[in-house]
């Protein structure tokens, strides 16, 4: 492989440790032993943040480029080119489905939210199928989506999961964490992490609805639908409509994703569960859209896409979340403004209430001038300005639409 | 030889943990871990290794000999390369086995 990025704590080798553990008084080894590791933890956050940033040295090309490699059940990314942008279908389900699916999510994003690619300036799009064997997973390394085939080197009978290409929502999901990583830059930890990893589901989802032109009403919210083989008692990974409800099942358990804050699950493993309660935030935008009506992807999805890029930074909670979508809708379609009303409605659904006293709207509706914006946010001079820009910017978006 | 193995995250967020002893193990999987901990130089490795992304497997594994113990925490990419065919045998081995 050709980079190891070694947190900081690698530094401390563990005979080092043990030496300074076998010395000195129970209190003091007790004592040199937090602060290392609790110096140890600071730093590595922080090295761990500014990896993020270096190492991506994205590949800007502009326009629609994908590449798809193969590695053959091997480990070391990202393989052999199977197909580049423009080529014919191979007839290798895995390679075909990530290559159609990174299309349809850059169209997504291209299209509704006049994005260009991962990083907004292009950046060639690469994915990697049959990572290793056996491998029944789908992630996204910081440059690019990897694809595992899931338990295809067992007898039929004994597999519990398909190739993880064969959902287009998970293609969504792998290649959002790659905006996110380029916008928020969410910290993948508790609720930061859950939130970043909604808006993989979010968007996820709403490549696969817009695909299929479905409504909200329509779409059935699930996501990894057809991941799961026959043998298992589930529909999906995740239910965005009735999270804790995709599976149930002797091998795999039961979805342990909650659906409101009163079922917040404090977990010591997931970086905290992130990948269990983003069935908070994922319940909130299903809600929002749902009271909207229509296509997901064109309002509401607008007002996440808008948040995600604009408005949350790497340490945002789920209230800032709801916060933010809410100023953004008022922002986008009028304080006061039926949608502004959804997103309130959305996170109200999911136990979490929003400031109405600041409705962030452009002169529409109640509200509108943030400067009257009453509650625990009265916004200063700065503020006021950045909610100008923001006014001035959604009008610019809205002409050129 | 004893190998403790936890791996958590991944885009299902499912935990998966199980304990292996190479004295119950079928002898050809037991003599293979032996020599896979070796390769890796596993007692030498740091005990935490992390990778950055998203949707990536954690692992915790803890092997223990009669003369010496170690437990590393790595994720999926940031596993060095002589360290994988291990988690590779460990993730198969676990695989739709109930916890233990
Ligand atoms: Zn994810």
């Amino acid at each position: 492989m050709s980079h190891q990025f070694y947190s900081i704590e690698c530094i401390i080798p563990p005979h080092i440790q043990n030496n300074i553990a076998e010395k000195g008084t129970p209190e003091q080894r007790k004592k040199v032993m937090g602060s290392i590791s609790q110096s140890a933890a600071i730093r590595a956050q922080r090295v761990l943040l500014t990896e993020t940033k270096a190492l991506v040295e994205p590949v800007t090309v502009g326009g629609k480029q994908r590449n798809i490699f193969n590695l053959n059940f091997g480990s070391n990314l990202p393989g052999i080119l199977a197909r580049s942008e423009g080529a014919p279908p191979t007839g290798d389900p895995a390679v075909d489905e990530a290559y159609e699916g990174a299309g349809a999510t850059y169209d997504l994003y291209q299209q509704e939210y006049q994005r260009e690619s991962i990083d907004g300036k292009g950046m060639r799009l690469d994915s990697t199928v049959h990572y290793m064997k056996g491998y029944d997973n789908a992630f996204w390394n910081g440059r690019q989506m990897v694809y595992g085939d899931g338990d295809e080197d067992l007898p039929e009978p004994q597999r519990i999961f398909n190739r993880f290409t064969i959902a287009l929502d998970i293609i969504g999901h792998e290649l959002t964490h790659g905006v996110t990583q380029f916008e928020a830059g969410l910290v993948y930890r508790d609720q930061s992490g859950a939130l970043n990893e909604s808006f993989s589901d979010v968007f996820g989802s709403l490549v696969k609805q817009r695909q299929r032109n479905q409504t909200a009403a329509e779409a059935d919210w699930i996501i990894g639908e057809g991941l799961l083989s026959p043998n298992i008692n589930g529909i999906g990974i995740r239910s965005m409509k009735a999270p804790g409800t995709a599976y149930n099942d002797p091998l795999l358990g039961k979805d342990p994703q909650p659906a409101h804050m009163s079922d917040y699950k404090t977990i010591d493993y997931d970086n905290g569960g992130v990948h269990i309660n983003s069935g908070i935030p994922n319940h909130a935008f299903y809600a929002t859209a749902m009271e909207m009506g229509g296509y997901a992807w064109q309002k509401a999805g607008q007002i996440w896409y808008v948040t995600l890029r604009d408005r949350l930074t790497s340490t945002s909670v789920f209230a800032d979340a709801a916060q933010q979508t809410y100023l953004v809708a008022g922002n986008l379609f009028g304080g006061g403004s039926l949608e502004q009303q959804a997103v309130r409605a959305g996170w109200q659904a999911v136990g979490i209430q929003i400031d109405a006293g600041d409705s962030g709207g452009n002169g529409g509706g109640t509200g509108g001038d943030t400067g009257s914006g009453g509650g625990t946010t009265s916004p200063g001079c700065s503020t006021a300005l950045v909610q100008l820009l923001d006014n001035v910017k959604a009008l610019i978006e809205n002409r050129s639409r | 030889m004893k190998i403790s193995y936890r791996r958590t995250g991944g885009f299902a967020g499912m935990l998966i943990s199980h304990s292996f002893d190479t004295d119950t193990l079928p002898k050809t999987d037991a003599e293979e871990l032996v020599k896979l901990v070796s390769a890796a130089d596993f007692f030498a490795l740091p005990s935490k290794i992390t990778a950055t992304g998203a949707d990536q497997f954690q692992y915790t594994l803890t092997v223990e000999t009669a003369e010496q113990q170690h437990t590393l925490e790595v994720g999926e990419t940031s596993a060095p390369e002589n360290l994988r065919p291990l988690l590779e045998k460990l993730r198969l081995l676990a695989r739709g086995k109930p916890d233990l």
